[in-house]
Protein backbone atom coordinates (compact mmCIF):
# COMPACT_ATOMS: atom_id res chain seq x y z
CA UNK A 1 0.00 0.00 0.00
CA UNK A 2 3.05 2.15 0.89
CA UNK A 3 5.03 1.47 -2.30
CA UNK A 4 1.59 2.21 -4.03
CA UNK A 5 0.73 6.00 -2.82
CA UNK A 6 4.75 6.27 -3.10
CA UNK A 7 4.77 5.52 -7.12
CA UNK A 8 1.00 7.42 -7.20
CA UNK A 9 2.53 10.91 -5.47
CA UNK A 10 5.81 10.47 -7.80
CA UNK A 11 3.40 10.11 -11.10
CA UNK A 12 1.21 13.07 -9.24
CA UNK A 13 4.79 14.96 -9.11
CA UNK A 14 5.68 14.71 -12.76
CA UNK A 15 2.55 15.83 -13.86
CA UNK A 16 3.38 19.06 -11.76
CA UNK A 17 6.41 19.81 -14.10
CA UNK A 18 4.97 22.64 -15.87
CA UNK A 19 6.19 22.26 -20.12
CA UNK A 20 8.37 19.15 -18.79
CA UNK A 21 8.45 16.80 -21.85
CA UNK A 22 7.44 13.19 -20.67
CA UNK A 23 7.68 10.44 -22.17
CA UNK A 24 5.88 7.06 -20.85
CA UNK A 25 5.12 3.05 -22.30
CA UNK A 26 2.92 0.63 -20.58
CA UNK A 27 5.15 -2.10 -22.34
CA UNK A 28 8.17 -1.86 -21.13
CA UNK A 29 10.19 -4.71 -20.70
CA UNK A 30 11.84 -6.39 -17.53
CA UNK A 31 13.29 -9.91 -17.57
CA UNK A 32 15.33 -11.82 -14.47
CA UNK A 33 17.91 -14.34 -15.31
CA UNK A 34 18.99 -16.88 -12.49
CA UNK A 35 22.05 -18.92 -13.05
CA UNK A 36 23.15 -22.09 -11.03
CA UNK A 37 24.71 -25.05 -10.98
CA UNK A 38 21.49 -27.32 -11.10
CA UNK A 39 19.89 -25.18 -14.20
CA UNK A 40 19.34 -21.50 -15.54
CA UNK A 41 16.11 -19.87 -14.53
CA UNK A 42 14.35 -16.87 -16.63
CA UNK A 43 11.48 -14.88 -16.61
CA UNK A 44 9.94 -12.30 -18.33
CA UNK A 45 7.65 -9.65 -17.78
CA UNK A 46 6.38 -7.08 -20.77
CA UNK A 47 3.65 -5.01 -19.57
CA UNK A 48 6.05 -2.90 -17.17
CA UNK A 49 4.56 0.90 -16.86
CA UNK A 50 7.34 3.18 -17.07
CA UNK A 51 7.48 7.15 -16.80
CA UNK A 52 10.44 9.52 -17.15
CA UNK A 53 10.54 13.72 -17.17
CA UNK A 54 13.23 14.51 -18.94
CA UNK A 55 13.55 18.34 -17.46
CA UNK A 56 13.97 16.98 -13.93
CA UNK A 57 15.24 13.45 -14.11
CA UNK A 58 12.76 11.95 -12.64
CA UNK A 59 12.13 7.95 -13.18
CA UNK A 60 9.77 5.52 -12.51
CA UNK A 61 8.31 2.19 -13.10
CA UNK A 62 6.03 -0.14 -11.61
CA UNK A 63 5.93 -4.09 -12.33
CA UNK A 64 3.16 -6.49 -11.71
CA UNK A 65 4.56 -9.81 -9.98
CA UNK A 66 2.12 -12.16 -11.14
CA UNK A 67 2.67 -10.77 -14.99
CA UNK A 68 6.54 -12.33 -14.71
CA UNK A 69 6.04 -15.25 -17.30
CA UNK A 70 8.26 -18.30 -17.24
CA UNK A 71 9.17 -21.22 -19.50
CA UNK A 72 7.75 -23.87 -16.79
CA UNK A 73 4.80 -23.77 -15.09
CA UNK A 74 5.98 -24.99 -11.72
CA UNK A 75 8.61 -22.46 -11.72
CA UNK A 76 6.45 -19.65 -11.98
CA UNK A 77 4.03 -21.39 -9.29
CA UNK A 78 6.73 -21.50 -7.07
CA UNK A 79 7.69 -18.01 -7.62
CA UNK A 80 4.29 -16.44 -7.19
CA UNK A 81 3.42 -18.45 -4.33
CA UNK A 82 6.63 -19.37 -2.51
CA UNK A 83 9.49 -16.84 -3.20
CA UNK A 84 7.82 -13.15 -4.16
CA UNK A 85 4.69 -13.88 -2.16
CA UNK A 86 2.25 -11.89 -4.96
CA UNK A 87 -0.90 -11.96 -3.02
CA UNK A 88 1.11 -10.08 -0.49
CA UNK A 89 3.25 -7.48 -2.57
CA UNK A 90 1.85 -8.00 -5.90
CA UNK A 91 4.00 -5.18 -7.14
CA UNK A 92 7.60 -4.41 -7.44
CA UNK A 93 8.36 -0.69 -7.89
CA UNK A 94 10.99 1.68 -9.06
CA UNK A 95 11.49 5.49 -8.35
CA UNK A 96 14.41 7.66 -9.12
CA UNK A 97 16.46 10.26 -10.71
CA UNK A 98 19.10 10.28 -13.23
CA UNK A 99 21.81 11.65 -11.59
CA UNK A 100 24.16 12.67 -14.51
CA UNK A 101 20.90 14.55 -16.42
CA UNK A 102 23.20 17.33 -17.71
CA UNK A 103 25.21 13.94 -19.85
CA UNK A 104 21.93 12.85 -21.77
CA UNK A 105 20.45 15.33 -24.26
CA UNK A 106 16.96 13.88 -24.65
CA UNK A 107 16.53 16.23 -27.98
CA UNK A 108 19.59 14.32 -29.99
CA UNK A 109 19.42 11.19 -31.33
CA UNK A 110 22.12 9.28 -29.62
CA UNK A 111 23.26 7.07 -26.86
CA UNK A 112 23.72 8.32 -23.45
CA UNK A 113 25.31 6.58 -20.57
CA UNK A 114 23.54 7.09 -17.12
CA UNK A 115 23.87 6.45 -14.16
CA UNK A 116 20.36 6.20 -11.94
CA UNK A 117 19.98 6.37 -8.12
CA UNK A 118 16.75 5.65 -6.25
CA UNK A 119 14.36 3.84 -4.24
CA UNK A 120 13.62 0.09 -5.23
CA UNK A 121 11.40 -1.81 -3.97
CA UNK A 122 10.90 -5.66 -4.07
CA UNK A 123 8.66 -8.06 -1.76
CA UNK A 124 7.47 -5.30 0.23
CA UNK A 125 11.19 -4.17 1.24
CA UNK A 126 12.51 -0.77 0.21
CA UNK A 127 16.01 -0.51 -0.62
CA UNK A 128 18.38 2.16 -2.25
CA UNK A 129 20.19 1.34 -5.50
CA UNK A 130 22.56 3.40 -7.70
CA UNK A 131 22.64 1.34 -10.90
CA UNK A 132 24.26 2.45 -14.47
CA UNK A 133 22.30 2.25 -17.75
CA UNK A 134 21.92 3.58 -21.05
CA UNK A 135 19.43 5.94 -22.61
CA UNK A 136 18.81 5.86 -26.81
CA UNK A 137 17.14 8.69 -27.97
CA UNK A 138 16.32 7.83 -31.86
CA UNK A 139 13.19 10.27 -33.55
CA UNK A 140 11.58 11.41 -30.46
CA UNK A 141 11.13 8.11 -28.48
CA UNK A 142 13.16 6.96 -25.44
CA UNK A 143 14.41 3.57 -24.99
CA UNK A 144 15.76 3.39 -21.13
CA UNK A 145 18.38 -0.21 -20.99
CA UNK A 146 20.01 -1.67 -17.73
CA UNK A 147 21.18 -4.84 -16.53
CA UNK A 148 22.07 -4.79 -12.68
CA UNK A 149 21.91 -7.66 -9.72
CA UNK A 150 19.98 -8.02 -7.15
CA UNK A 151 20.62 -9.82 -3.72
CA UNK A 152 17.92 -12.35 -2.80
CA UNK A 153 18.26 -11.81 0.95
CA UNK A 154 18.46 -8.34 0.81
CA UNK A 155 14.79 -8.20 -0.15
CA UNK A 156 13.81 -11.43 2.36
CA UNK A 157 13.22 -13.61 -0.70
CA UNK A 158 13.88 -17.36 1.18
CA UNK A 159 14.94 -19.87 -1.01
CA UNK A 160 13.98 -23.35 0.67
CA UNK A 161 16.50 -25.93 1.25
CA UNK A 162 15.67 -28.23 -0.81
CA UNK A 163 16.06 -26.53 -4.05
CA UNK A 164 18.98 -23.59 -2.62
CA UNK A 165 21.28 -25.79 -5.48
CA UNK A 166 18.47 -24.49 -8.56
CA UNK A 167 17.99 -21.07 -7.62
CA UNK A 168 21.36 -18.26 -7.65
CA UNK A 169 21.47 -16.45 -4.35
CA UNK A 170 22.05 -12.97 -6.44
CA UNK A 171 20.00 -12.74 -10.00
CA UNK A 172 20.52 -10.80 -12.74
CA UNK A 173 17.78 -8.01 -13.97
CA UNK A 174 17.32 -6.81 -17.32
CA UNK A 175 15.11 -3.34 -17.79
CA UNK A 176 14.44 -2.62 -21.59
CA UNK A 177 11.60 0.22 -21.36
CA UNK A 178 10.46 1.77 -24.93
CA UNK A 179 8.95 5.29 -23.82
CA UNK A 180 7.14 7.65 -26.05
CA UNK A 181 6.60 11.51 -25.48
CA UNK A 182 3.37 11.56 -23.42
CA UNK A 183 0.86 13.66 -25.79
CA UNK B 1 17.22 -65.36 -4.06
CA UNK B 2 15.66 -65.67 -6.99
CA UNK B 3 12.27 -63.53 -5.15
CA UNK B 4 14.64 -60.95 -3.48
CA UNK B 5 16.17 -60.56 -7.50
CA UNK B 6 12.30 -60.37 -8.30
CA UNK B 7 11.32 -57.59 -5.57
CA UNK B 8 14.98 -55.52 -6.99
CA UNK B 9 14.26 -55.29 -10.60
CA UNK B 10 10.41 -54.42 -9.85
CA UNK B 11 11.43 -51.70 -7.06
CA UNK B 12 14.14 -50.42 -9.89
CA UNK B 13 11.29 -50.82 -11.77
CA UNK B 14 8.79 -48.36 -9.85
CA UNK B 15 11.17 -45.86 -9.41
CA UNK B 16 11.81 -45.45 -12.99
CA UNK B 17 7.89 -44.96 -13.38
CA UNK B 18 7.87 -42.44 -10.49
CA UNK B 19 10.88 -40.08 -11.60
CA UNK B 20 9.29 -40.41 -15.80
CA UNK B 21 5.79 -39.26 -13.55
CA UNK B 22 7.32 -36.39 -11.34
CA UNK B 23 9.49 -35.12 -14.49
CA UNK B 24 6.69 -35.14 -17.06
CA UNK B 25 3.40 -34.26 -14.78
CA UNK B 26 5.13 -32.08 -11.87
CA UNK B 27 8.26 -30.60 -12.85
CA UNK B 28 7.64 -30.30 -17.16
CA UNK B 29 3.45 -29.90 -15.89
CA UNK B 30 2.34 -27.28 -18.86
CA UNK B 31 0.89 -23.89 -18.27
CA UNK B 32 -2.89 -23.76 -17.52
CA UNK B 33 -4.88 -23.33 -20.73
CA UNK B 34 -6.70 -20.31 -20.12
CA UNK B 35 -8.48 -20.33 -23.62
CA UNK B 36 -10.45 -23.59 -22.45
CA UNK B 37 -10.50 -22.42 -18.43
CA UNK B 38 -13.78 -22.11 -16.87
CA UNK B 39 -13.97 -18.23 -15.83
CA UNK B 40 -13.99 -17.25 -12.09
CA UNK B 41 -16.02 -14.40 -12.82
CA UNK B 42 -17.86 -12.76 -15.25
CA UNK B 43 -18.18 -8.97 -15.36
CA UNK B 44 -19.27 -5.95 -17.11
CA UNK B 45 -15.07 -4.49 -18.02
CA UNK B 46 -16.55 -0.70 -16.29
CA UNK B 47 -17.65 -2.49 -13.37
CA UNK B 48 -14.38 -4.51 -12.80
CA UNK B 49 -12.64 -1.22 -13.60
CA UNK B 50 -14.66 1.00 -11.21
CA UNK B 51 -14.15 -2.06 -8.28
CA UNK B 52 -10.20 -1.81 -8.79
CA UNK B 53 -10.76 2.40 -8.37
CA UNK B 54 -12.77 2.28 -5.30
CA UNK B 55 -10.73 -0.07 -3.06
CA UNK B 56 -7.77 -1.80 -5.14
CA UNK B 57 -6.68 -4.33 -2.13
CA UNK B 58 -9.66 -5.42 -2.17
CA UNK B 59 -10.23 -6.19 -5.92
CA UNK B 60 -6.28 -7.34 -5.94
CA UNK B 61 -7.29 -9.99 -3.33
CA UNK B 62 -10.49 -10.75 -5.18
CA UNK B 63 -9.33 -10.79 -8.55
CA UNK B 64 -5.61 -10.86 -8.87
CA UNK B 65 -4.48 -14.47 -10.34
CA UNK B 66 -8.16 -15.12 -11.46
CA UNK B 67 -9.16 -16.43 -14.88
CA UNK B 68 -12.10 -13.84 -15.70
CA UNK B 69 -14.73 -13.03 -18.34
CA UNK B 70 -15.12 -9.26 -19.10
CA UNK B 71 -17.36 -7.53 -21.49
CA UNK B 72 -17.39 -3.81 -23.10
CA UNK B 73 -16.68 -2.48 -25.72
CA UNK B 74 -12.91 -1.65 -26.43
CA UNK B 75 -11.85 1.79 -26.98
CA UNK B 76 -8.36 0.69 -29.26
CA UNK B 77 -6.32 -2.20 -30.37
CA UNK B 78 -2.43 -1.81 -29.27
CA UNK B 79 0.37 -3.53 -31.19
CA UNK B 80 3.59 -3.68 -29.29
CA UNK B 81 6.32 -6.19 -30.41
CA UNK B 82 4.20 -9.30 -31.16
CA UNK B 83 1.75 -8.45 -28.66
CA UNK B 84 -1.70 -7.34 -29.30
CA UNK B 85 -3.97 -5.51 -26.58
CA UNK B 86 -6.99 -5.03 -26.79
CA UNK B 87 -7.69 -1.76 -24.46
CA UNK B 88 -10.56 -0.69 -22.42
CA UNK B 89 -10.55 2.81 -21.55
CA UNK B 90 -12.38 4.62 -18.88
CA UNK B 91 -10.13 7.71 -17.94
CA UNK B 92 -7.63 9.72 -18.59
CA UNK B 93 -4.21 9.63 -16.36
CA UNK B 94 -0.24 10.47 -16.90
CA UNK B 95 0.25 7.28 -19.16
CA UNK B 96 -2.79 8.29 -21.27
CA UNK B 97 -5.85 6.44 -20.96
CA UNK B 98 -6.44 4.07 -17.84
CA UNK B 99 -8.95 1.25 -17.58
CA UNK B 100 -8.22 -2.54 -18.53
CA UNK B 101 -5.70 -3.89 -20.71
CA UNK B 102 -5.79 -7.66 -22.41
CA UNK B 103 -2.68 -9.10 -24.26
CA UNK B 104 -4.10 -11.50 -26.62
CA UNK B 105 -2.79 -15.27 -26.89
CA UNK B 106 -0.88 -14.86 -30.07
CA UNK B 107 -3.38 -17.29 -31.82
CA UNK B 108 -6.10 -14.44 -31.94
CA UNK B 109 -3.72 -11.63 -33.15
CA UNK B 110 -5.26 -11.78 -36.62
CA UNK B 111 -9.37 -12.17 -35.69
CA UNK B 112 -8.35 -9.22 -33.10
CA UNK B 113 -6.97 -7.30 -36.34
CA UNK B 114 -9.98 -7.66 -38.06
CA UNK B 115 -12.38 -6.58 -35.47
CA UNK B 116 -14.79 -3.88 -35.41
CA UNK B 117 -14.77 -1.90 -31.65
CA UNK B 118 -17.90 -2.99 -30.56
CA UNK B 119 -18.92 -4.67 -27.62
CA UNK B 120 -16.83 -7.84 -27.09
CA UNK B 121 -16.74 -10.51 -24.37
CA UNK B 122 -12.80 -11.32 -23.83
CA UNK B 123 -11.45 -13.70 -21.27
CA UNK B 124 -7.62 -13.43 -19.42
CA UNK B 125 -5.69 -14.45 -16.54
CA UNK B 126 -5.66 -11.32 -14.66
CA UNK B 127 -2.18 -10.28 -12.88
CA UNK B 128 -3.38 -7.07 -11.17
CA UNK B 129 -3.92 -3.25 -10.75
CA UNK B 130 -0.98 -1.31 -11.93
CA UNK B 131 -2.10 2.27 -10.72
CA UNK B 132 -3.01 3.13 -14.21
CA UNK B 133 -4.91 -0.33 -15.61
CA UNK B 134 -5.97 -3.53 -14.73
CA UNK B 135 -3.82 -5.91 -16.90
CA UNK B 136 -4.79 -9.35 -18.40
CA UNK B 137 -3.02 -11.92 -20.12
CA UNK B 138 -3.60 -14.95 -22.22
CA UNK B 139 -6.60 -13.25 -23.69
CA UNK B 140 -9.09 -15.29 -25.85
CA UNK B 141 -12.38 -14.01 -27.71
CA UNK B 142 -15.51 -15.42 -26.26
CA UNK B 143 -17.85 -13.62 -28.14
Amino acid sequence: MKTTITFVIAVMMLGNVAFAQKYVTKTGKVSFFSTSPMENIEAHNKQVNAALDASTGDFVFKILIKSFEFEKALMQEHFNENYMESDKFPNSTFQGKITNLGSVDFTKNGEYDAEVSGKLTIHGITKDVTEKGKFVVKDGNVQGLAKFSVRLADYDIKIPKAVVNNIAEVIEITVDVNMNPLK
Amino acid sequence: MKTWITIGIGLVIMGIIAAFVVYKFVYNKPHPDYETKDADFKIEAQQLFSEFKSNENAASLKYGGKVIEITGKPSSIEEADSMLIVVFAFEEGMFGSEGIRVTMLAKFNDQVKGLPLDNMTLKGFCTGFNDTDIIFEKGSIVK
